[in-house]
């Protein structure tokens, strides 16, 4: 054998080996030999050079028979958002496969190959989102969770770099800016990610050049709404540069740049670096008349800096930082809700102020957000945030959708609530709740769903979700003996008094099967449709729990939600507005059951559905005693509706013999 | 199944084997595969004709099955496993109407008749008795000893215990010691009892029509039970006319017309060949896979071809390459077995993934952290396939992964 042969030649020359005895062998014994295919495959991805005979060979392996069996063998099911993670796994005959199928996606998209089911504009989209989703990934821009995978990092950067070469950089952007707007159009409180986003396209921008077009228009405007919202920022100077310019500026000049900080935020929801260094500055300015223009204030917002001045100014001192600049408009937000106030909240924010955080819990916020600036930095910015913005509250990746529900909800309708929580978990490392009398100490609990909580959320939540989880846990172990679903006695004693003391469940807890179903359809329409329950509006956020659904209608789990109001949309059909803890509202829940954030008169951070969408996934509510007098009876005919979009979905094992809808 | 040339014969093959069936299914004969009932499914699936049947003990029932194929149209039945070697003695005769076809399957079924059977035929073995207990094992061993002049106390040359009716080195025993013998299942005897014969220990695949053969494979074992590799080396190919002659001599003992036989030799350093076993149908070890990397054509195919009463002379002479020469590299594999106690994951050595003879693997992840004591040669976790020009670093490539951690 010729040794100065290059590995990737010789083991594309032993991959056409195994290959051929794929390619030879009938479709029954083709899985068996798999496997030597993605042995050598998995070698071959390594190497320099390794790519290109595989793209040259992916028709041919699609072909051979590489993918039956498999999942792959379906390529118009695959979901781009899972790609990535099969590169970067362990499982490297896997991550093998993933790359020939990506390699096979790449043929298509680029004309080179056919294929039966996979059109070449699917291919090419498929292929677009795939990087829009990585784009971090292929600059080889480490991450903490990327640097240690190491080399599985670095082979997956080449294969989205080949990728990004042959279909160009172009469609990425656009995906990728679309998705950016749809996501800050929710204004969430964990802005980390779509930050690092941002960075991204403004590097690859600047590396790559792009052809002019409104995909370049939208990327641009998303990053000068970071690194140069304002006339003298465009340059994106640097903070130093910047500040030293505002010294010789004029008042005119001032007020300009703080009017267009103001609208950059207000637009986008993003705060610059810049934005945050000219707050500071204007604090010291005499009389500070650009801090209220600077935050953007209106007329509810500007009424609260004339009261409250002294407190604001502490609180922008205490959380407003360039580390943690999202509080600037977390603060601009509380004050426009108009929450200060509220006779309790000056004195609790002037509580919050002066918080003794225990040994612990600084270790704990310094372990989720690094201990510069201070642990009482990020607390004090996470309550701005979180009370700024009560809807942008994310679980992060953590099964606590109960317990980051319970703090937008407490932040939205009883933040007072809030900042004593935080106080005793800040400094006693304890939360206190009573159930039906009986108190509970989260301190004398053993850990929760979480573990001991997460720390990938926001500094409200790394603080009180070990507590909440515990002793959410420990409701429910004390409604273990009761027939039917906890959630009846535990929301209620969880959250606030103002959770609905009725408790609908469409599914019976010891059968799994649907219960009295249409009786729990029309209950919903009777209770919250301003149609049927005599045009009485909700008042308090509710609990709620939907059966989650993906995006063929397979039901995956239970999850919790917040019925926030209910009101015509647009055009005037009436929707279910709904806060999600789970980060992203904005998701397919199958057949049709499209949830939007946006374009339907939704609210920042609220999803919306259609009435009967809704509640075809519905599956827990509250509600109170109905008085008779205005309910309006429910027509059969939406019953059955709602009870056929939840049968072809969630309910389709749960489903009894079809019932006659009753008139209630 | 492909179109098959109604002028070529219809084989039976009897046992489950994935690649014979895929093989077969490739080549133009009409097939149909024999095999136990839980096949059934998976052959419908598929389209694999099939006739399901239970290959426990020989019994009056392989009469049965027999006319069954008769009746069905099959000329031959061509045994995968050792375990249906002596059904296809009693179908094929019954289809070929060659009665002495079920006796000459016996001999190949019983390592000792099949000894008895060789010596009788004037090829060398070495020393060997029939055990029926553990009894009898020690006594062999010691009399080897004996005979071999060793003291009390002296380490004890080894002594070879083989099951049987089992194959490859599955039920086969290295002996040393009266404690080896204890460790012997109850259900591995009756067995034939060997002296050790040091020396070059090889293998050879032939392939015969006609009383001749048709080609001839030499397989070099680098360590039994671990490595193989074809061709052999030069050194070993040396013999090639001394191993032809002593092939003739076995198809002369035991009547061989047709088919394929795999026996085992040794080389001793007096440069004596001696016979040690032969079996009547396709080597384990992935042998002809290995045949197929190095030669280009299918093993199995070849096999349909030595059975099939049809098979022309010029049909077998276009179908094999040259011996030694038509090979395009020397191909090998190695048995993996996992050498630590614990394991917890694969891990492929780097000196092997790195080394260009190194082509795949079929090995899995562990299913046990604890590795099981071996006893008997046992079965490897796996095999490393290796493929290059040079036999002696081929050779000494397979031998250095003996010494390789795989699992980890």
């Amino acid at each position: 054998m010729d040794q100065v042969t290059s590995d990737a030649a010789r083991l594309a020359s032993t991959l056409d080996v195994v290959l051929e005895r794929l390619e030879r062998a009938r479709p029954f014994s083709k899985q068996s030999l798999q496997r030597p295919v993605l042995d050598v495959l998995a070698r071959l991805i390594a190497v320099p050079d390794g790519l290109a005979p595989v793209y040259a060979r992916a028709e041919r392996m699609d072909r051979a028979g590489l993918f039956k069996g498999s999942d792959w063998d379906v390529p118009n099911a695959l979901l781009p958002q899972l790609t990535c993670r099969t590169l970067e796994g362990d499982d490297r005959l896997l991550a093998a496969l993933e790359t020939a199928s990506l390699m096979r996606f790449l043929a298509v998209a680029t004309g080179e190959a056919q294929h039966p089911v996979l059109q070449r504009d699917y291919a090419r989209h498929f292929l677009t989102q795939v990087l829009a989703l990585n784009l971090p990934r292929f600059f080889e821009f480490s991450d903490e969770a990327s640097r240690e995978k190491g080399e599985h990092t670095a082979v997956a950067a080449r294969i989205l770099r080949l990728i990004a070469e042959r279909i160009g950089l172009r469609d990425v952007l656009g995906v990728m800016v679309a998705e950016i707007w749809r996501i800050l159009e929710q204004r969430p409180v964990q802005m980390g990610p779509v930050k690092e986003m941002i960075t991204q396209i403004a590097v690859a921008l600047n590396r790559q050049g792009s052809e002019p077009g409104s995909e370049r228009l939208g990327a641009e405007r998303l990053v000068s709404a970071l690194f140069g919202p304002t006339a003298e920022t465009l340059d994106d100077p640097g903070l130093t540069a910047y500040l030293a310019r505002l010294d010789h500026m004029d008042d005119a000049a001032l007020s300009r740049e703080a009017m267009g900080f103001a609208r950059s935020m207000h637009d986008t929801g993003l705060v610059s670096d810049y934005h945050v260094g000219f707050l500071l500055w204007a604090l010291d300015y005499p009389d500070r008349p650009l801090v209220p223009e600077t935050l953007g204030l209106g007329s509810t917002g500007l009424d609260c800096w004339r009261h409250y001045r002294g407190l604001i100014e502490d609180l922008i001192r205490a959380g407003v930082t360039p580390s943690t600049p999202q509080a600037l408009y977390g603060l601009a937000m509380m004050m426009e809700r108009g929450v200060l106030h509220s006779p309790p909240i000056p004195p609790a924010l002037r509580r919050v102020l002066t918080i003794d955080l225990a040994p612990a819990v600084r270790d704990r916020l310094a372990l989720g957000f690094g201990a510069q600036p201070t642990p009482e930095t990020h607390l004090v910015s996470g309550i701005l945030e979180v009370i700024g913005l009560p809807l942008g509250v994310g679980q992060g990746a953590n099964p606590t959708c109960q317990s980051a529900r319970a703090i937008s909800m407490w932040a939205l309708n009883d933040p007072d609530y809030l900042l004593h929580l935080v106080v005793q978990a800040a400094e006693a490392e304890t939360v206190l709740m009573n159930f039906e009398g009986t108190p509970i100490q989260s301190a004398d609990l053993p850990a929760g769903l979480a573990g001991f909580g997460p720390i990938d959320a926001d500094p409200v939540s790394v603080l009180l979700v070990p507590h909440l989880d515990r002793i959410y846990a420990e409701m429910g172990r004390i409604c273990a003996v009761r027939p039917g679903d906890p959630h009846r006695w535990i929301n209620p004693e969880f959250h606030g008094w103002w959770v609905g003391r009725e408790c609908s469940v469409a599914v019976d807890v010891a059968t799994g099967m649907l219960d009295a179903y249409d009786v729990f359809v029309a209950r919903f329409y009777q209770s919250y449709h301003p149609g049927y329950n005599g045009d009485r509006p909700l008042i308090h956020p509710q609990p709620a729990g939907i059966a989650f659904t993906d995006s063929t209608g397979t039901f995956i789990g239970w999850h919790a939600i917040t019925i926030l109001r209910v009101a015509p949309g647009r055009s005037g059909e009436i929707r279910v507005y709904f806060y999600n803890p789970n980060n992203d509202s904005g998701q397919d829940w199958g057949h049709g059951v499209n949830v939007t954030t946006g374009g339907n008169g939704e609210r920042h951070g609220e999803g919306s559905l259609e009435f009967e969408h809704f509640l075809s996934r519905l599956y827990l509510f509250h509600d109170q005693p109905h008085q008779p007098e205005r309910i309006k009876s429910v027509e059969t005919a939406a019953v059955n509706r709602v009870r056929s979009m939840a049968v072809e979905s969630w309910a389709q094992e749960k489903a009894t013999p079809l019932q006659p809808a009753r008139q209630l | 199944m492909t179109d098959h040339d109604p002028s070529k014969g219809y084989v039976a093959l009897l046992g489950w084997s994935l690649n014979a069936i895929d093989a077969v299914d490739r080549f133009d004969r009409r097939y149909v595969v024999v095999a136990p009932p839980w096949a059934e499914e998976y052959c419908s699936q598929n389209g694999i004709p099939f006739i399901p049947w239970d290959f426990d003990r020989l019994n009056e029932r392989s009469h049965e099955l027999a006319h069954r194929l008769k009746d069905e149209g099959v000329d031959v039945a061509i045994p995968l496993y050792e375990e249906t070697v002596e059904w296809a003695g009693a179908i094929n005769a019954v289809l070929l109407k060659n009665p002495r076809l079920l006796g000459q399957s016996m001999l190949f079924r019983d390592k000792s008749l099949m000894k008895r059977r060789a010596q009788l035929g004037g090829i060398r073995v070495g020393v060997f008795e029939e055990a029926h207990d553990r009894g009898d094992v020690i006594r062999f061993l010691k009399r080897v000893n004996q005979t071999l002049l060793k003291l009390d106390g002296d380490p004890n040359d080894p002594i070879h215990f083989k099951a049987f009716d089992k194959s490859g080195t599955a039920g086969h025993r290295v002996i040393r010691s009266p404690e080896d013998v204890d460790n012997i299942p109850d259900e591995e005897f009756p067995a034939l009892l060997e002296s050790h014969l040091d020396g070059w220990e090889f293998a050879v695949e032939a392939w015969i029509k006609d009383r001749k053969i048709q080609f001839l494979n030499i397989s070099e074992y680098v360590t039994l039970g671990y490595s193989v590799f074809v061709p052999a080396t030069p050194e070993l190919e040396a013999h090639r006319a001394r191993v032809t002659e002593e092939i003739e001599k076995l198809i002369e003992a035991f009547d061989i017309e047709f088919g394929f036989i795999h026996p085992e030799y040794f080389l001793t350093s007096d440069n004596k060949l001696y016979f040690g076993e032969v079996a009547y149908r396709p080597p384990g070890f992935k042998a002809l896979e290995l045949i197929e990397r190095a030669y280009g054509f299918n093993g199995y195919q070849a096999l349909v071809l030595m059975f099939d009463p049809h098979t022309t002379q010029d049909e077998i002479d276009a179908f094999f390459p040259e011996e030694v020469t038509g090979a395009k590299g020397h191909a090998g594999c190695f048995g993996v077995y996992p050498r630590r106690r614990v394991v917890s994951k694969l891990e492929i050595p780097a000196d092997t993934a790195n080394d260009p003879y190194f082509e795949w693997h079929e090995l899995a992840e562990p299913m046990e952290q604890k590795v099981a004591k071996r006893s008997a040669f046992g079965t490897h976790w796996g095999l490393a396939y290796f493929f290059g020009e040079d036999p002696h670093r081929l050779r000494d490539l397979l031998k250095a992964q003996e010494e390789l951690d795989f699992y980890v």
